[in-house]
């Protein structure tokens, strides 16, 4: 049993705690996977809704467990990629240059990140200005959880400036992470 | 350091992980999505996974904005 499998076999028992834990490793294979649906979809809403189907299939009594290395996982793709086609068909996007065929999963979980690489990024961050920082990390501190018209407003800025401040300074850690040695283009892959 | 682009913008607007819900409850593209080109699309893409990567080095508890999303939609 894989580490993700524990952590799958662990959400009816220790729901929440243990589903982050879960999620945190198989998000980004997930959205890895969806790369073909890149142009027609947006991968992020199509990650978020199939993880929330996870979390219910997850605590569904009557659903048949899923066996075999990193089930879950493989699982989570599949219902990922469904959504993605369905999506794209609600849309009326879908053209001869979708992709028809699901392919194999081959991608593993993922790794947790290193505490280099947590150093390197704040590092870069601190450096910013204090205009752009503030605006990257109410951001990042934010968990997904406000609009960029809210998030610029708690700033006292406009949805606009926010977002020329964010874009600066994503480039700007980008250069100084680069400065370092962090090769960005695999974060990406 | 080069100028913003409009699509720099667009991409940017993509970012975050927060979305709005449609009637069904399913989350739904940022408005800027829609304007983006294929290409333009791909690029957000990639960008997501470079913001996501950067939330979970700097989270305490290694997660993502997406997951930290779907955590408040369970809640």
């Amino acid at each position: 049993m894989t580490e993700v499998d524990e952590l799958w076999s662990r959400i009816p028992l220790d729901g929440e705690r243990a589903f982050g834990q879960w999620a945190g490793r198989v998000e980004r294979p997930v959205r890895l996977y969806l790369r073909p649906w890149a142009a027609s979809v947006d991968v992020e809403c199509i990650v978020q809704e199939a993880l929330l189907r996870m979390w219910l299939r997850a605590n569904d009594d009557g659903a048949e467990p899923l066996t075999g290395e990193n089930a879950s996982l493989r699982w989570c793709c599949r219902v990922a990629w469904n959504l993605a086609r369905n999506e794209s068909r609600k849309r009326a996007r879908e053209t001869v240059t979708d992709p028809q065929e699901m392919p194999e999963v081959s991608v593993g979980p993922e790794e947790p990140s290193s505490p280099g690489l947590r150093q390197a990024i704040a590092d870069c961050v601190q450096a910013l200005g204090a205009k752009l920082r503030s605006a990257l990390l109410a951001r990042l501190e934010d968990r997904g959880l406000s609009g960029d018209v809210a998030i610029a407003e708690s700033l006292a800025m406009t949805k606009n400036t926010f977002l020329q401040n964010i874009v600066r300074a994503r480039k700007q850690v980008a250069a100084c992470l680069g400065g370092k040695g962090v090769a960005i283009e695999e974060m990406v892959r | 350091m080069s100028t913003n682009s409009p699509e720099d913008l667009l991409v940017e607007a993509t970012l975050g992980a927060w979305r709005r819900r449609d009637r069904d409850g399913l989350p739904m593209p940022p408005a800027e999505w829609a304007d983006l080109s294929d290409a333009g699309r791909v690029r957000a893409y990639e960008a997501q996974l470079l913001a996501r990567a950067w939330e979970r080095a700097l989270d305490d508890d290694g997660l993502s904005g997406t997951v930290h999303a779907v955590l408040a939609r369970i809640r």
